[in-house]
């Protein structure tokens, strides 16, 4: 501010007066774009857009040693763990082979039997690998931030997956890079059913490691282990993508351990299952009729 | 460690724009810092607040030089490039301004132990601001184990940072 006075000539002590109300007027400014962004959710969407394309090429060239360094960790953790790898991973090989042998004789059987039915065959989905290039850094927020927009064919509502599970979902696109909100955000709600008792329920997150599953019936017979997929419901998701299993049934509700080990993603598919255009812009909190995204209405966009 | 105060109460008058925008520039940098994806399972969650130590040190020993509308634009990056809502990060970095410059000068000819005293107040002050504000945002009460973890995290980290930004002070600006 002082340097700003002094380039624009002002007195010393009018350059006094502006250093001493800049600091009030700047909080009074902060305390009213936290009011409005939580009233109006898409008022600062563009800027936000703007800002992280523009950053987006630095953050991507100074995420890499940093990256690079955590492989260098990585390859001295395997160098140490090689035997006890190769001894897990012969076993593991025997064990694939037989279940290659029985998905080869239920894939055939399946194409046999949708031609029988003459079912119309699905679209094929298309993917788009995008580089992570920074996280949301605290404890409120639970989001990523891929190298890959508008120009890559990023949409909003496109699954982000790994080969692993479901990750999130895209929340926010600029021209080159996109948000993606963590299946664990506060604000994220994805429809699942949680295979074997076939319960659907609304998967939320709390910002923890582990979300929690809702809306269950009483008495469903959730076991810890059982696996949790999409549901389809609500459309932005295709049914059957993996998320994770019930880690835990104590307590208020079931908790689901993901897949994918969200501190661990480097890249992430962005899915595009041609669902992603039902997804509509977020609509201001005053102008809702529910306060939260609800179960009928399945995964709502949050506040990002 | 002890940190020998730097920038006494009167500022050393600096020619060289490199060296004035340097507080500016490593706030930036401790921001950028904050939200660099690492590969340490629950780190996103406790990522340490860089942000908050540039800016505590700068306060103490330039504040001329880290001008509350710099804190500002940093503090709205931040929020912008982190995903969370806008005004968050730059309302907390501009009361800690407020806070520290009050007291500033009992920090800057006082040895190491007194201002990492200072700073574990001002954190403890940032993560109670920070929690309560979105606990009201989110209409949820978030989980507080988080917010401590964090703040003690960011206070046992500081002395480094201390150190390097000290390091890189004399560096530019010389003593005194």
């Amino acid at each position: 501010m002082a340097r700003a006075c002094e380039v624009i000539g002002l007195s010393p002590p009018r350059r006094a007066a502006v250093q001493r109300v800049s600091l009030p007027l700047l909080v009074f400014v902060s305390a009213t774009m936290i009011v409005l962004g939580k009233a109006d959710q898409i008022l600062f969407e563009s800027l936000r857009a703007s800002v992280t394309d523009t950053a987006a090429p630095a953050l991507d060239v100074l995420s890499r040693p940093v990256a690079a360094l955590g492989h260098l960790v990585d390859r001295a953790r395997d160098f140490v763990a090689v035997y006890q790898d190769n001894a897990r991973l012969a076993e593991e090989n025997e064990r694939l082979l037989s279940w290659q042998q029985a998905a080869l004789g239920l894939a055939s059987e399946n194409a046999r039997l949708r031609e029988l039915l003459k079912l119309t065959p699905e679209p094929p989905a298309t993917f788009i690998t995008a580089r992570v290039i920074a996280n949301s850094g605290g404890a409120y927020v639970r989001s990523l931030m891929v190298y890959a927009g508008h120009e890559n064919g990023v949409v909003r509502g496109q699954a982000a997956m790994t080969g692993e599970g479901l990750v999130g979902r895209v929340s926010e696109v600029g021209s080159r890079a996109a948000r993606v909100l963590l299946v664990t955000d506060l604000n994220s709600r994805v429809p699942v059913i949680v295979e074997g008792p076939q319960q659907r329920a609304l998967l939320a997150g709390d910002n923890s490691e582990r979300p929690n599953l809702r809306y269950l019936d009483a008495g469903t017979g959730i076991k810890i282990g059982d696996r949790v997929v999409t549901s389809g419901q609500g459309g932005v998701f295709p049914p059957g993508l993996p998320v994770g299993i019930v880690a835990s049934v104590d307590g208020e509700a079931p908790r689901v351990e993901p897949y994918v080990e969200m501190s661990r993603v480097e890249y992430l598919r962005i899915v595009d299952y041609g669902l992603a255009n039902g997804l509509p812009n977020p609509v201001p909190v005053a102008s809702r009729s529910g306060r939260r995204a609800d179960a009928s209405t399945g995964d709502q966009p949050g506040r990002r | 460690m002890a940190l020998e105060p730097v920038g006494a109460t009167a500022p050393q008058r600096l020619d060289n724009p490199a060296a004035r925008l340097l507080p500016i520039a490593t706030t930036l940098l401790a921001t950028v810092i904050s939200i660099q994806p690492a590969n340490i399972p629950g780190y996103a969650a406790l990522t340490p607040a860089f942000t908050l130590m540039a800016v505590y040190h700068w306060t103490i020993y330039r504040p001329d030089l880290l001008p509350p509308l710099s804190l500002f634009l940093v503090g709205i990056s931040q929020d912008l490039l982190a995903g969370a809502p806008p005004g968050v990060t730059a309302l907390m970095l501009l009361l800690a301004r407020a806070a520290v410059i009050r007291c500033r000068r009992r920090f800057v000819n006082q040895p190491f132990p007194f201002v990492w005293a200072g700073f574990t107040m001002l954190t403890g002050g940032a993560m109670l601001f920070l929690w309560t504000l979105h606990c009201l945002l989110d209409g949820v009460l978030v989980d507080f184990r988080g917010t401590v973890f964090r703040a003690v995290l960011t206070i046992s980290i500081f002395p480094i940072a201390s150190y390097l930004l000290g390091r890189i002070q004399r560096t530019a600006m010389g003593a005194g």
